[in-house]
């Protein structure tokens, strides 16, 4: 497969008169199922940024934080769903919190290769960063919830997580006197449910957003935020690197499912989508905000630096038929390596700190 | 040489009827359907074009309608043909913010 960047020196001789350069695809004719028919090769453009200038514009911080309109924020909301989200007594052991997993110490993760679940049993994945959740369209690294509201009721009944029944988190919470009158503030005559408690955690967790770090200041233009080499790592992951095909815009994330050549048999989406072959092993892009807090890296957390994780890319990872079309050897000297270190190192914000809140009894 | 020949009049021969089927061009670059929604009739076909920098993997799990185009590669366009009427919702599966409908009538 050609690279992607080849494509971008293409005229357009318009989808008609496009060159037939060979039939890739077969009629799959079937009962009850749509036809697919020959798929043809055709010249395409791309409407790449012309200049730095406008491949940095798509990297600028948005103004606001998006609020789904049947979860709109408010303050007393927030507040509330602070307490839960720090409160331990969600999980049954009353030990573990959303927190104990997602800390604002370790960029809203656990600094662990895999998270620690209900009787401190590793769980198979590594714990994602909350960071930026207000904008991501689907949750979880295999995706299987629809919302960040659906997330946070995920985790706590979990039986390898939080392992608590909603049932009785909620007489737990209603036993609770304090929590009451915060959640009739936030929630009028709606009461302590399951879905007050996820839209008060959920609302919460859309506050928690990366702060300007140098690479923002220097998107907004001053050139002296950032070293000479991280604007060359920032060309490299742009170019040669092609790490912005996934990790893009201001997030770094398309929120895509990829394979990306990782040695673990956990098949990620593919639960979901058994049909597809490029699910298989696949997990969603993480963003890059706070990277070099959120170590170790991957789905699995088996690489534990930035220099491994790009030594990974460089080599494109096992190949297998669900990899990604996107990963392949690199070519990356030791140098470009090095410029895409500095540059994700501009990602990270100086956090302030977070106050744990002080929790109702 | 004969093979070649072959070869080619079938090539030309599915472009034809593609080209003359496919009423509505799906395009997908900067990682967005050209459009949230399109009608055809049941029988007519749609074509998927990634005119995008990146592979797609459009697909469908809609009950009868369904399709999976795998891993489309930038610069290849293929025809989907519909058979029967209703909704169907098109997706893909690589990039959860691209959703479509083909609405299908009789
Ligand atoms: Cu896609």
């Amino acid at each position: 497969m050609p690279a992607p960047g080849s494509y971008r020196s293409c005229i357009v001789a318009g989808t008609v008169a496009s060159a037939v350069l060979g039939a890739l695809g077969f009629s799959t004719i079937g009962y009850g199922a749509a036809v697919v028919g020959e798929s043809r090769k055709v010249e395409i453009t791309q409407k790449a940024p012309s200049g730095i200038d406008a491949l940095k514009a798509q990297y600028r911080r948005p103004a606001s934080i998006p609020f789904p309109k049947d979860n709109p924020y408010t303050p007393e909301k927030a507040a509330l769903g602070k307490k839960l989200y720090f409160d331990t007594r969600l999980s049954v052991t009353s030990a573990q919190s959303c927190a104990s997993c997602h800390s604002p110490g370790f960029g809203w993760g656990d600094g662990l290769a895999v998270g620690v679940g209900h009787g401190m049993a590793k769980l198979g994945r590594h714990s994602p960063t909350i960071v930026n959740a207000a904008w991501s369209a689907i949750f979880m690294w295999d995706g299987r919830l629809p919302t960040l509201e659906d997330q946070a009721l995920g985790p706590i009944q979990s039986p390898g997580e939080m392992n608590m029944k909603l049932d009785d988190l909620m007489a737990r919470l209603a036993s609770i006197p304090e929590y009451k009158p915060m959640f009739e503030a936030s929630f009028p005559g709606q009461g302590i449910k399951a879905k007050t408690l996820a839209q008060a955690i959920a609302t919460y967790e859309r506050t928690v957003v990366s702060e300007r770090a140098p690479f923002d200041v220097w998107i907004e233009g001053n050139e002296k935020a950032i070293s000479e080499q991280a604007k060359r790592g920032f060309a490299v992951f742009n170019g040669k690197a092609q790490c912005a095909a996934c990790h893009e815009g201001w997030n770094f994330t398309n929120e895509g499912f990829q394979d990306i050549g990782l040695p673990s048999s956990d098949i990620g989406r593919g639960e979901y989508l058994p049909a597809v072959i490029k699910m298989q092993h696949a997990f969603k892009t993480p963003g890059l905000r706070e990277i070099n807090r959120r170590s170790p890296f991957m789905h699995d957390g088996s690489l534990a630096t930035l220099e491994a994780v790009i030594d990974h890319y460089d080599h494109g990872g096992v190949d297998r038929p669900s990899r990604s079309d996107l990963m392949r050897p690199l070519g990356l000297t030791a140098q470009e390596k090095a410029e895409l270190v500095a540059f994700l190192k501009t990602l990270t914000s100086d956090l302030e700190p977070t106050a744990v809140p002080v929790l109702p009894r | 040489m004969r093979t070649i020949a072959l070869f080619t009049c079938v090539i030309v021969a599915g472009f034809s009827v593609g080209a003359y089927a496919a009423t509505e061009v799906i395009h997908q670059q900067g990682r967005v359907f050209s459009a949230e929604s399109v009608s055809i009739k049941k029988g007519d076909a749609v074509t998927f074009l990634n005119d995008d920098s990146v592979p797609h993997n459009i697909m469908s799990a809609t009950k009868g309608n369904e399709f999976n185009l795998g891993s489309q590669a930038p610069g290849t366009s293929t025809d989907v043909t519909f058979k029967e009427a209703g909704d169907v919702q098109v997706i893909c599966a690589i990039h959860p913010r691209m959703k479509m409908m083909v609405k299908v009538t009789d």
